[in-house]
Protein backbone atom coordinates (compact mmCIF):
# COMPACT_ATOMS: atom_id res chain seq x y z
CA UNK A 1 0.00 0.00 0.00
CA UNK A 2 1.28 3.50 -1.10
CA UNK A 3 1.16 5.81 1.75
CA UNK A 4 0.76 9.53 1.72
CA UNK A 5 4.73 10.07 2.20
CA UNK A 6 5.46 7.62 -0.31
CA UNK A 7 3.06 9.54 -2.41
CA UNK A 8 4.75 12.86 -2.27
CA UNK A 9 8.54 11.37 -2.74
CA UNK A 10 7.95 10.02 -5.89
CA UNK A 11 5.81 13.21 -7.16
CA UNK A 12 8.72 15.37 -5.92
CA UNK A 13 10.98 13.23 -7.47
CA UNK A 14 8.71 13.45 -10.74
CA UNK A 15 9.13 17.26 -10.85
CA UNK A 16 12.90 17.21 -10.01
CA UNK A 17 13.52 14.94 -13.08
CA UNK A 18 11.05 17.56 -15.09
CA UNK A 19 12.94 20.67 -14.11
CA UNK A 20 16.55 19.31 -14.15
CA UNK A 21 15.04 18.28 -17.85
CA UNK A 22 13.80 21.70 -18.53
CA UNK A 23 16.28 23.56 -17.94
CA UNK A 24 19.18 21.33 -19.76
CA UNK A 25 21.19 20.31 -16.14
CA UNK A 26 22.23 17.41 -17.48
CA UNK A 27 24.48 16.24 -14.84
CA UNK A 28 21.89 16.54 -12.49
CA UNK A 29 19.57 14.93 -14.59
CA UNK A 30 22.14 11.78 -15.76
CA UNK A 31 22.77 11.54 -11.66
CA UNK A 32 18.98 10.17 -11.01
CA UNK A 33 19.47 7.45 -13.30
CA UNK A 34 20.28 3.69 -12.10
CA UNK A 35 22.64 1.38 -13.34
CA UNK A 36 19.84 -0.34 -15.09
CA UNK A 37 18.49 2.44 -17.13
CA UNK A 38 16.27 2.65 -19.82
CA UNK A 39 15.23 5.99 -21.18
CA UNK A 40 13.01 5.54 -24.18
CA UNK A 41 10.52 7.31 -26.75
CA UNK A 42 8.65 4.75 -28.69
CA UNK A 43 6.79 5.01 -32.23
CA UNK A 44 3.53 3.88 -30.62
CA UNK A 45 2.67 3.02 -27.72
CA UNK A 46 2.54 -0.95 -27.29
CA UNK A 47 6.13 -1.44 -29.95
CA UNK A 48 8.19 -4.30 -29.17
CA UNK A 49 11.62 -2.38 -28.93
CA UNK A 50 12.88 -6.08 -30.08
CA UNK A 51 11.54 -5.64 -33.68
CA UNK A 52 10.76 -1.83 -34.20
CA UNK A 53 12.96 1.46 -34.40
CA UNK A 54 12.41 4.01 -31.66
CA UNK A 55 13.00 7.40 -31.60
CA UNK A 56 14.72 6.78 -28.33
CA UNK A 57 16.42 3.35 -27.05
CA UNK A 58 19.03 4.22 -24.37
CA UNK A 59 20.55 2.26 -22.30
CA UNK A 60 23.02 3.70 -19.28
CA UNK A 61 25.91 3.44 -21.30
CA UNK A 62 23.73 4.90 -24.40
CA UNK A 63 22.38 8.40 -21.93
CA UNK A 64 26.22 8.72 -20.92
CA UNK A 65 27.17 9.18 -24.84
CA UNK A 66 24.11 11.61 -24.87
CA UNK A 67 25.07 13.47 -22.28
CA UNK A 68 28.55 13.77 -23.22
CA UNK A 69 27.24 15.00 -26.39
CA UNK A 70 25.17 17.19 -25.10
CA UNK A 71 28.07 18.84 -23.02
CA UNK A 72 30.24 18.74 -25.89
CA UNK A 73 29.49 22.39 -26.53
CA UNK A 74 29.00 21.39 -30.51
CA UNK A 75 26.07 19.25 -30.53
CA UNK A 76 24.62 22.24 -32.48
CA UNK A 77 20.87 21.49 -32.46
CA UNK A 78 21.35 21.93 -28.51
CA UNK A 79 23.58 24.90 -28.71
CA UNK A 80 22.30 26.83 -26.69
CA UNK A 81 20.21 24.43 -25.16
CA UNK A 82 16.16 24.70 -26.13
CA UNK A 83 14.60 27.20 -23.37
CA UNK A 84 12.01 24.57 -22.29
CA UNK A 85 8.74 24.17 -19.47
CA UNK A 86 6.97 21.22 -19.06
CA UNK A 87 3.54 20.65 -16.70
CA UNK A 88 2.83 17.42 -15.21
CA UNK A 89 -0.59 16.18 -14.45
CA UNK A 90 -2.88 13.28 -14.20
CA UNK A 91 -0.13 11.32 -12.16
CA UNK A 92 -0.88 8.06 -10.49
CA UNK A 93 1.85 5.87 -9.22
CA UNK A 94 1.87 2.45 -8.15
CA UNK A 95 3.69 0.43 -5.38
CA UNK A 96 5.37 -2.54 -7.24
CA UNK A 97 7.14 -4.00 -4.36
CA UNK A 98 8.90 -2.99 -0.69
CA UNK A 99 11.79 -0.51 -2.84
CA UNK A 100 10.06 -0.43 -6.55
CA UNK A 101 7.38 2.21 -8.03
CA UNK A 102 6.08 2.73 -10.80
CA UNK A 103 4.70 6.34 -11.63
CA UNK A 104 2.82 7.74 -14.86
CA UNK A 105 2.08 11.58 -15.67
CA UNK A 106 0.68 13.29 -18.37
CA UNK A 107 3.31 16.20 -19.90
CA UNK A 108 2.87 19.33 -21.62
CA UNK A 109 6.23 20.71 -22.93
CA UNK A 110 6.64 24.37 -24.44
CA UNK A 111 10.26 24.09 -26.18
CA UNK A 112 11.97 26.99 -27.93
CA UNK A 113 13.98 26.01 -30.70
CA UNK A 114 16.11 29.25 -30.58
CA UNK A 115 19.28 27.16 -32.58
CA UNK A 116 17.58 27.01 -36.23
CA UNK A 117 13.75 28.29 -36.54
CA UNK A 118 12.45 29.98 -33.47
CA UNK A 119 9.82 27.76 -33.44
CA UNK A 120 7.62 27.18 -30.08
CA UNK A 121 7.24 23.24 -30.28
CA UNK A 122 4.52 22.05 -27.93
CA UNK A 123 5.39 18.26 -26.85
CA UNK A 124 2.75 16.73 -25.13
CA UNK A 125 2.08 12.94 -24.20
CA UNK A 126 2.30 10.34 -21.05
CA UNK A 127 5.82 9.40 -19.12
CA UNK A 128 5.88 6.15 -17.38
CA UNK A 129 8.18 5.74 -15.26
CA UNK A 130 10.44 2.84 -12.99
CA UNK A 131 11.73 4.51 -9.34
CA UNK A 132 13.93 1.87 -7.60
CA UNK A 133 14.87 3.03 -3.77
CA UNK A 134 18.47 2.27 -3.69
CA UNK A 135 20.71 3.42 -0.37
CA UNK A 136 17.57 5.18 1.20
CA UNK A 137 17.10 8.22 -2.00
CA UNK A 138 14.98 7.30 -5.09
CA UNK A 139 16.96 6.65 -9.09
CA UNK A 140 15.04 6.22 -12.06
CA UNK A 141 14.83 2.99 -13.60
CA UNK A 142 13.42 3.54 -16.87
CA UNK A 143 11.23 6.38 -17.99
CA UNK A 144 9.46 5.61 -21.33
CA UNK A 145 7.65 8.71 -22.88
CA UNK A 146 4.66 7.94 -24.97
CA UNK A 147 4.28 11.32 -27.30
CA UNK A 148 1.00 12.22 -28.91
CA UNK A 149 2.55 12.20 -32.03
CA UNK A 150 5.17 10.31 -32.02
CA UNK A 151 4.47 8.32 -35.11
CA UNK A 152 3.77 11.91 -36.92
CA UNK A 153 6.63 13.90 -38.02
CA UNK A 154 8.28 15.64 -35.58
CA UNK A 155 10.83 18.50 -34.81
CA UNK A 156 14.42 17.65 -33.42
CA UNK A 157 14.28 15.66 -30.38
CA UNK A 158 17.79 16.31 -28.93
CA UNK A 159 16.70 17.50 -25.83
CA UNK A 160 16.15 16.13 -22.85
CA UNK A 161 12.34 15.08 -23.40
CA UNK B 1 0.95 31.32 -65.50
CA UNK B 2 4.19 33.07 -64.24
CA UNK B 3 7.06 33.26 -66.64
CA UNK B 4 9.02 30.16 -67.17
CA UNK B 5 12.45 29.94 -64.87
CA UNK B 6 15.30 30.40 -66.50
CA UNK B 7 17.56 26.82 -64.74
CA UNK B 8 20.80 27.68 -67.05
CA UNK B 9 21.42 30.75 -65.54
CA UNK B 10 20.76 29.70 -61.88
CA UNK B 11 22.83 26.28 -61.78
CA UNK B 12 26.46 26.49 -63.22
CA UNK B 13 29.27 24.54 -62.88
CA UNK B 14 30.88 25.95 -59.97
CA UNK B 15 28.10 27.84 -58.49
CA UNK B 16 24.08 27.81 -57.97
CA UNK B 17 21.60 30.57 -57.38
CA UNK B 18 19.94 31.25 -53.62
CA UNK B 19 16.71 31.52 -55.42
CA UNK B 20 16.41 27.94 -55.66
CA UNK B 21 15.92 27.23 -52.40
CA UNK B 22 13.18 29.78 -51.72
CA UNK B 23 10.99 30.32 -54.71
CA UNK B 24 7.46 29.18 -54.66
CA UNK B 25 7.39 29.44 -58.48
CA UNK B 26 10.79 27.00 -58.40
CA UNK B 27 9.47 24.26 -56.44
CA UNK B 28 5.88 24.35 -58.34
CA UNK B 29 8.31 23.23 -61.00
CA UNK B 30 9.76 20.50 -58.88
CA UNK B 31 6.58 19.24 -57.79
CA UNK B 32 5.63 18.71 -61.44
CA UNK B 33 9.01 17.57 -63.42
CA UNK B 34 10.80 15.47 -60.39
CA UNK B 35 8.30 14.46 -58.45
CA UNK B 36 4.48 13.57 -60.03
CA UNK B 37 6.75 12.88 -63.65
CA UNK B 38 9.53 11.45 -62.97
CA UNK B 39 10.83 8.33 -60.73
CA UNK B 40 10.72 8.77 -56.72
CA UNK B 41 11.02 5.87 -54.26
CA UNK B 42 7.83 4.93 -52.50
CA UNK B 43 8.75 1.91 -50.07
CA UNK B 44 9.79 -1.49 -50.46
CA UNK B 45 7.65 -5.12 -50.69
CA UNK B 46 8.54 -6.12 -47.60
CA UNK B 47 6.56 -3.68 -45.88
CA UNK B 48 2.94 -5.73 -47.84
CA UNK B 49 4.36 -9.45 -47.27
CA UNK B 50 1.12 -10.67 -47.04
CA UNK B 51 -2.17 -10.39 -49.26
CA UNK B 52 -3.84 -7.33 -48.58
CA UNK B 53 -1.23 -5.53 -46.33
CA UNK B 54 -0.87 -1.45 -47.42
CA UNK B 55 1.41 1.00 -46.54
CA UNK B 56 0.07 5.01 -47.07
CA UNK B 57 2.77 7.22 -48.65
CA UNK B 58 3.19 10.17 -50.92
CA UNK B 59 4.49 11.01 -54.39
CA UNK B 60 5.42 14.33 -54.20
CA UNK B 61 2.25 16.39 -52.62
CA UNK B 62 0.11 12.82 -54.40
CA UNK B 63 -1.23 10.31 -51.23
CA UNK B 64 -1.04 6.85 -52.92
CA UNK B 65 -1.05 3.37 -50.65
CA UNK B 66 1.23 0.25 -51.26
CA UNK B 67 -1.30 -2.10 -51.62
CA UNK B 68 -0.36 -6.21 -51.84
CA UNK B 69 -2.71 -7.46 -54.79
CA UNK B 70 -4.43 -11.43 -54.70
CA UNK B 71 -3.57 -11.63 -58.25
CA UNK B 72 -0.69 -8.60 -59.49
CA UNK B 73 1.36 -8.86 -56.55
CA UNK B 74 2.51 -5.11 -55.09
CA UNK B 75 0.65 -2.36 -56.65
CA UNK B 76 0.33 0.76 -56.02
CA UNK B 77 -2.85 3.20 -56.06
CA UNK B 78 -3.84 6.91 -55.65
CA UNK B 79 -5.45 6.96 -51.91
CA UNK B 80 -8.78 8.59 -53.23
CA UNK B 81 -11.77 7.26 -53.33
CA UNK B 82 -13.39 7.31 -57.19
CA UNK B 83 -16.61 8.72 -56.48
CA UNK B 84 -16.24 12.36 -55.08
CA UNK B 85 -12.38 12.54 -54.03
CA UNK B 86 -12.72 11.36 -50.18
CA UNK B 87 -9.45 10.25 -48.62
CA UNK B 88 -9.98 6.69 -49.00
CA UNK B 89 -7.63 5.20 -45.83
CA UNK B 90 -6.43 7.24 -43.25
CA UNK B 91 -4.03 4.10 -41.34
CA UNK B 92 -0.66 4.26 -41.55
CA UNK B 93 0.13 0.76 -42.31
CA UNK B 94 -1.66 -2.88 -41.68
CA UNK B 95 -4.05 -5.19 -43.70
CA UNK B 96 -7.32 -5.09 -44.90
CA UNK B 97 -9.97 -7.11 -46.66
CA UNK B 98 -11.63 -4.12 -48.40
CA UNK B 99 -11.79 -0.25 -47.93
CA UNK B 100 -14.69 1.57 -47.82
CA UNK B 101 -14.91 5.46 -48.16
CA UNK B 102 -17.02 6.74 -45.04
CA UNK B 103 -18.68 9.42 -46.90
CA UNK B 104 -21.49 7.83 -48.67
CA UNK B 105 -20.29 3.48 -48.71
CA UNK B 106 -18.41 3.19 -51.60
CA UNK B 107 -16.03 -0.10 -50.98
CA UNK B 108 -13.35 -1.27 -52.85
CA UNK B 109 -11.15 -4.92 -52.59
CA UNK B 110 -7.56 -4.92 -52.16
CA UNK B 111 -7.29 -5.62 -55.96
CA UNK B 112 -8.52 -1.74 -56.45
CA UNK B 113 -11.66 -3.11 -57.77
CA UNK B 114 -14.98 -1.24 -56.80
CA UNK B 115 -17.18 -3.64 -55.04
CA UNK B 116 -20.23 -2.28 -54.52
CA UNK B 117 -22.12 1.26 -52.88
CA UNK B 118 -25.43 1.96 -51.48
CA UNK B 119 -28.67 2.02 -53.32
CA UNK B 120 -26.40 1.31 -56.53
CA UNK B 121 -30.01 1.64 -59.20
CA UNK B 122 -29.51 5.23 -58.74
CA UNK B 123 -25.98 5.20 -60.84
CA UNK B 124 -27.96 4.37 -64.11
CA UNK B 125 -28.02 1.33 -66.52
CA UNK B 126 -24.71 3.20 -68.59
CA UNK B 127 -22.86 2.80 -65.40
CA UNK B 128 -19.57 1.26 -66.07
CA UNK B 129 -18.23 0.11 -62.98
CA UNK B 130 -14.65 -0.98 -63.44
CA UNK B 131 -14.27 2.62 -64.94
CA UNK B 132 -14.22 3.66 -61.16
CA UNK B 133 -11.70 1.30 -59.71
CA UNK B 134 -8.80 2.97 -57.93
CA UNK B 135 -6.44 4.65 -60.31
CA UNK B 136 -2.98 2.93 -60.02
CA UNK B 137 0.09 4.97 -60.47
CA UNK B 138 1.02 4.92 -64.35
CA UNK B 139 4.24 3.36 -63.69
CA UNK B 140 6.22 1.39 -61.45
CA UNK B 141 9.35 -0.08 -61.20
CA UNK B 142 10.11 -2.42 -58.72
CA UNK B 143 14.32 -3.28 -57.80
CA UNK B 144 15.38 -6.19 -55.33
CA UNK B 145 12.03 -5.49 -53.92
CA UNK B 146 12.73 -1.18 -53.35
CA UNK B 147 9.98 -0.05 -55.23
CA UNK B 148 9.82 3.21 -57.33
CA UNK B 149 7.24 4.95 -59.68
CA UNK B 150 6.29 7.36 -61.31
CA UNK B 151 2.77 9.64 -61.84
CA UNK B 152 3.36 9.92 -65.79
CA UNK B 153 2.17 7.74 -68.78
CA UNK B 154 4.89 7.92 -70.38
CA UNK B 155 8.53 9.31 -69.84
CA UNK B 156 12.14 8.03 -69.70
CA UNK B 157 11.62 4.31 -68.36
CA UNK B 158 12.86 2.92 -65.42
CA UNK B 159 15.50 0.74 -66.53
CA UNK B 160 16.96 3.77 -68.02
CA UNK B 161 16.17 6.19 -64.88
CA UNK B 162 17.93 3.80 -62.61
CA UNK B 163 20.81 2.97 -64.78
CA UNK B 164 23.86 2.10 -63.04
CA UNK B 165 23.13 2.65 -59.80
CA UNK B 166 20.58 -0.47 -59.72
CA UNK B 167 24.33 -1.76 -58.70
CA UNK B 168 23.90 0.47 -55.74
CA UNK B 169 20.58 -1.62 -54.90
CA UNK B 170 22.09 -4.69 -55.19
CA UNK B 171 25.14 -3.64 -52.91
CA UNK B 172 22.57 -2.98 -50.19
CA UNK B 173 20.42 -6.56 -50.99
CA UNK B 174 23.76 -8.53 -51.67
CA UNK B 175 24.61 -8.48 -47.73
CA UNK B 176 21.68 -10.74 -46.77
CA UNK B 177 22.73 -14.37 -47.07
CA UNK B 178 18.88 -14.59 -48.48
CA UNK B 179 19.63 -11.84 -51.48
CA UNK B 180 17.08 -9.34 -49.71
CA UNK B 181 16.60 -6.59 -47.41
CA UNK B 182 13.71 -6.27 -44.95
CA UNK B 183 12.37 -2.85 -44.12
CA UNK B 184 9.43 -3.92 -41.39
CA UNK B 185 11.14 -2.33 -38.65
CA UNK B 186 9.09 0.65 -38.89
CA UNK B 187 9.64 4.39 -40.01
CA UNK B 188 11.13 7.58 -37.69
CA UNK B 189 9.34 10.45 -39.34
CA UNK B 190 11.42 13.87 -38.70
CA UNK B 191 10.37 17.38 -40.46
CA UNK B 192 13.23 19.51 -41.29
CA UNK B 193 12.17 23.46 -42.20
CA UNK B 194 14.14 23.53 -44.67
CA UNK B 195 14.32 23.14 -49.00
CA UNK B 196 14.32 19.32 -49.39
CA UNK B 197 17.44 19.61 -51.48
CA UNK B 198 19.30 20.07 -49.08
CA UNK B 199 19.24 16.54 -48.00
CA UNK B 200 19.94 15.20 -50.88
CA UNK B 201 23.06 17.48 -50.93
CA UNK B 202 23.85 16.62 -47.68
CA UNK B 203 24.07 13.24 -47.39
CA UNK B 204 26.35 11.90 -49.94
CA UNK B 205 28.41 15.58 -48.16
CA UNK B 206 32.03 13.93 -46.76
CA UNK B 207 32.87 17.55 -46.23
CA UNK B 208 30.27 18.38 -43.11
CA UNK B 209 31.07 15.46 -41.25
CA UNK B 210 34.23 16.33 -39.04
CA UNK B 211 32.14 19.94 -38.30
CA UNK B 212 28.61 19.06 -38.30
CA UNK B 213 29.26 15.97 -36.68
CA UNK B 214 31.99 16.73 -34.29
CA UNK B 215 30.12 16.06 -30.58
CA UNK B 216 29.29 12.84 -31.44
CA UNK B 217 32.58 12.40 -33.08
CA UNK B 218 33.91 13.62 -29.61
CA UNK B 219 30.96 12.32 -27.66
CA UNK B 220 32.44 8.75 -28.75
CA UNK B 221 35.69 9.50 -28.80
CA UNK B 222 36.56 8.58 -32.34
CA UNK B 223 36.89 11.90 -33.29
CA UNK B 224 40.60 11.35 -33.66
CA UNK B 225 40.87 8.15 -35.26
CA UNK B 226 38.27 9.49 -38.19
CA UNK B 227 40.30 10.09 -41.02
CA UNK B 228 37.82 12.30 -42.37
CA UNK B 229 40.26 14.73 -40.28
CA UNK B 230 42.93 14.91 -42.77
CA UNK B 231 41.16 14.32 -46.37
CA UNK B 232 44.66 12.87 -47.50
CA UNK B 233 44.94 10.19 -45.29
CA UNK B 234 41.40 9.06 -46.29
CA UNK B 235 41.13 6.88 -49.37
CA UNK B 236 37.11 6.99 -49.92
CA UNK B 237 35.94 8.13 -52.70
CA UNK B 238 32.97 10.81 -53.90
CA UNK B 239 31.70 9.42 -56.70
CA UNK B 240 28.97 10.33 -59.46
CA UNK B 241 26.99 8.05 -61.02
CA UNK B 242 25.39 9.61 -63.19
CA UNK B 243 21.01 10.43 -63.20
CA UNK B 244 22.13 12.19 -59.81
CA UNK B 245 22.65 9.10 -58.45
CA UNK B 246 25.85 10.02 -56.02
CA UNK B 247 27.71 7.91 -53.48
CA UNK B 248 30.08 8.47 -50.59
CA UNK B 249 32.10 4.87 -50.84
CA UNK B 250 34.03 4.20 -47.76
CA UNK B 251 35.11 0.94 -49.00
CA UNK B 252 38.86 1.83 -49.95
CA UNK B 253 38.74 2.98 -46.13
CA UNK B 254 37.50 -0.37 -44.57
CA UNK B 255 40.30 -2.68 -47.65
CA UNK B 256 43.14 0.14 -45.92
CA UNK B 257 42.44 -1.21 -42.74
CA UNK B 258 42.01 -4.62 -43.61
CA UNK B 259 39.04 -5.53 -41.42
CA UNK B 260 35.79 -6.90 -41.97
CA UNK B 261 32.56 -5.40 -40.47
CA UNK B 262 34.18 -2.03 -39.78
CA UNK B 263 30.55 -0.63 -41.50
CA UNK B 264 29.24 -2.08 -38.30
CA UNK B 265 30.79 -0.85 -35.50
CA UNK B 266 34.15 -3.25 -35.76
CA UNK B 267 32.45 -5.96 -34.44
CA UNK B 268 34.98 -8.98 -34.93
CA UNK B 269 33.17 -11.68 -37.47
CA UNK B 270 33.95 -14.14 -34.15
CA UNK B 271 30.59 -12.50 -32.58
CA UNK B 272 28.70 -13.35 -36.09
CA UNK B 273 29.71 -16.53 -36.42
CA UNK B 274 26.15 -17.57 -38.28
CA UNK B 275 26.20 -14.34 -40.43
CA UNK B 276 29.63 -15.09 -41.90
CA UNK B 277 28.60 -19.02 -42.16
CA UNK B 278 25.35 -18.03 -44.28
CA UNK B 279 27.43 -15.67 -46.35
CA UNK B 280 29.84 -18.11 -47.06
CA UNK B 281 27.75 -20.54 -47.62
CA UNK B 282 25.44 -18.86 -50.22
CA UNK B 283 28.46 -16.26 -52.21
CA UNK B 284 30.95 -18.46 -51.69
CA UNK B 285 34.34 -17.59 -49.42
CA UNK B 286 36.07 -15.14 -51.50
CA UNK B 287 32.56 -12.88 -52.68
CA UNK B 288 31.46 -12.78 -49.19
CA UNK B 289 34.26 -11.90 -47.61
CA UNK B 290 34.36 -8.89 -49.89
CA UNK B 291 30.99 -7.78 -49.07
CA UNK B 292 31.42 -8.16 -45.55
CA UNK B 293 34.93 -6.19 -45.95
CA UNK B 294 33.22 -3.68 -48.28
CA UNK B 295 29.57 -3.08 -46.53
CA UNK B 296 26.57 -1.46 -47.53
CA UNK B 297 26.04 1.28 -49.57
CA UNK B 298 25.96 5.05 -48.77
CA UNK B 299 24.63 6.55 -51.72
CA UNK B 300 21.29 8.96 -53.12
CA UNK B 301 18.87 7.43 -55.90
CA UNK B 302 17.70 10.64 -57.48
CA UNK B 303 16.12 12.33 -56.04
CA UNK B 304 14.55 10.86 -52.61
CA UNK B 305 16.01 7.33 -51.56
CA UNK B 306 19.34 7.93 -49.33
CA UNK B 307 20.95 4.32 -48.99
CA UNK B 308 22.39 4.84 -45.67
CA UNK B 309 24.55 1.86 -44.52
CA UNK B 310 22.22 0.09 -42.57
CA UNK B 311 19.47 2.02 -43.01
CA UNK B 312 17.02 3.56 -45.34
CA UNK B 313 16.22 6.70 -45.34
CA UNK B 314 13.46 8.76 -48.03
CA UNK B 315 11.75 12.52 -47.95
CA UNK B 316 8.95 13.74 -49.24
CA UNK B 317 9.09 18.00 -50.13
CA UNK B 318 6.59 19.85 -48.38
CA UNK B 319 6.79 23.22 -49.00
CA UNK B 320 9.93 25.25 -50.53
CA UNK B 321 10.86 25.50 -46.91
CA UNK B 322 9.43 22.26 -45.24
CA UNK B 323 10.49 18.74 -45.97
CA UNK B 324 9.53 15.18 -44.06
CA UNK B 325 12.27 12.20 -44.06
CA UNK B 326 11.73 9.10 -42.94
CA UNK B 327 14.36 6.20 -41.44
CA UNK B 328 13.89 2.84 -40.73
CA UNK B 329 16.91 0.52 -40.21
CA UNK B 330 17.91 -2.04 -43.17
CA UNK B 331 17.12 -5.67 -42.03
CA UNK B 332 18.82 -8.31 -44.25
CA UNK B 333 17.17 -11.35 -44.41
CA UNK B 334 18.58 -14.43 -43.37
CA UNK B 335 20.67 -12.62 -40.79
CA UNK B 336 19.29 -12.11 -37.37
CA UNK B 337 22.68 -11.72 -35.35
CA UNK B 338 22.99 -8.03 -37.79
CA UNK B 339 19.10 -7.13 -37.32
CA UNK B 340 19.21 -7.36 -33.47
CA UNK B 341 21.65 -4.77 -33.08
CA UNK B 342 20.94 -2.73 -36.40
CA UNK B 343 17.50 -1.36 -34.96
CA UNK B 344 19.91 0.48 -32.11
CA UNK B 345 22.50 1.67 -34.53
CA UNK B 346 19.71 3.31 -36.44
CA UNK B 347 18.45 4.67 -32.83
CA UNK B 348 21.54 5.74 -33.31
CA UNK B 349 22.23 7.51 -36.09
CA UNK B 350 18.98 8.53 -37.40
CA UNK B 351 15.84 10.40 -36.42
CA UNK B 352 15.28 13.52 -34.49
CA UNK B 353 16.18 11.76 -31.77
CA UNK B 354 19.73 10.68 -32.69
CA UNK B 355 23.21 11.07 -32.70
CA UNK B 356 23.79 12.28 -36.07
CA UNK B 357 20.33 13.64 -37.68
CA UNK B 358 19.13 16.56 -35.28
CA UNK B 359 22.75 18.31 -36.15
CA UNK B 360 21.83 17.70 -40.20
CA UNK B 361 18.26 18.88 -39.72
CA UNK B 362 19.58 21.97 -37.45
CA UNK B 363 22.17 22.90 -40.24
CA UNK B 364 19.43 22.85 -43.22
CA UNK B 365 17.42 24.87 -40.94
CA UNK B 366 19.87 27.27 -40.58
CA UNK B 367 21.02 27.14 -44.20
CA UNK B 368 16.90 27.86 -44.78
CA UNK B 369 17.30 30.66 -42.81
CA UNK B 370 20.61 32.03 -44.05
CA UNK B 371 19.66 32.13 -47.57
CA UNK B 372 16.68 34.73 -46.98
CA UNK B 373 19.69 37.07 -46.79
CA UNK B 374 20.34 37.86 -51.07
CA UNK B 375 23.99 38.18 -51.15
CA UNK B 376 26.21 36.91 -51.65
CA UNK B 377 24.01 35.62 -54.63
CA UNK B 378 25.29 32.69 -54.67
CA UNK B 379 26.29 29.09 -53.20
CA UNK B 380 29.76 28.22 -53.63
CA UNK B 381 30.30 24.36 -54.78
CA UNK B 382 33.78 24.61 -56.29
CA UNK B 383 35.55 22.05 -54.27
CA UNK B 384 37.45 19.70 -55.33
CA UNK B 385 36.95 20.50 -59.10
CA UNK B 386 40.28 20.58 -60.31
CA UNK B 387 41.23 17.23 -59.08
CA UNK B 388 38.14 15.06 -59.80
CA UNK B 389 38.49 12.22 -62.34
CA UNK B 390 37.65 9.47 -63.91
CA UNK B 391 37.93 6.20 -61.51
CA UNK B 392 39.28 3.60 -63.53
CA UNK B 393 37.86 0.38 -61.86
CA UNK B 394 34.35 2.03 -62.10
CA UNK B 395 34.21 4.13 -65.02
CA UNK B 396 32.82 7.12 -62.87
CA UNK B 397 33.61 10.63 -61.88
CA UNK B 398 35.33 10.67 -58.47
CA UNK B 399 37.67 12.67 -56.31
CA UNK B 400 38.30 13.08 -52.39
CA UNK B 401 35.58 12.33 -50.19
CA UNK B 402 35.70 15.97 -48.76
CA UNK B 403 35.00 17.23 -52.49
CA UNK B 404 31.64 18.42 -53.76
CA UNK B 405 31.50 16.40 -56.57
CA UNK B 406 28.33 14.79 -55.58
CA UNK B 407 26.83 18.16 -55.44
CA UNK B 408 27.85 19.48 -58.60
CA UNK B 409 26.28 16.07 -60.08
CA UNK B 410 23.49 16.67 -58.20
CA UNK B 411 22.36 20.16 -59.87
CA UNK B 412 24.17 19.03 -63.36
CA UNK B 413 20.95 16.27 -63.49
CA UNK B 414 18.63 18.87 -61.54
CA UNK B 415 19.45 21.61 -64.40
CA UNK B 416 18.76 18.59 -67.00
CA UNK B 417 15.21 17.41 -65.54
CA UNK B 418 14.16 20.72 -65.08
CA UNK B 419 15.19 22.55 -68.51
CA UNK B 420 13.62 19.40 -70.53
CA UNK B 421 10.57 20.03 -68.74
CA UNK B 422 10.72 24.12 -69.40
Amino acid sequence: MLSESECREVEAFLFKEARLADESDYDGWEALWADDALYWVPTRPDADPETEVSHIYDNRTRIATRIRQLKSGVRYSQTPASPMRRVLSNIEIEKMSDDEYEAAANFMLMELAVQSTRNMNLWGGRAIYRLRREGGKLRLCSKKILLVDADEPIANLSFLI
Amino acid sequence: MAAKVAYDALIHPDRVHGSLYIDPAIFEDEMENIFHKGWVFVGHTSEVPNIGDFARRQIGRQPVLILHTPRDGVKLFLNRCTHRGNLLCTRTRGNANSFTCPYHGWSFGIGGELRGMPMPGGMGDSFDREALSLAEVPRVGIHRGFIFASLAREGMSFEEYLGDAKILLDRAADLSPEGEVDLSAGWLKHRFKANWKMLPENNTDGYHVVTTHASLLRATGVADSLAFNDEKGDPSLIRDWGGGHTELDFAPRYKMMGMPFLWFGGTSPKKLPNYVAAMRETYGDEVANERMMDGPPHAIIFPNLFLAELNITYFYPVSTNEVVQYYTPMLLKGAPEINARAIRQTEGAMGPGSFLLPEDACMAERNQLGLAAQYPEWLDLRRGMGREQVDEASGLLSSVVSDETTNRAFWRHYLSVMSEAA
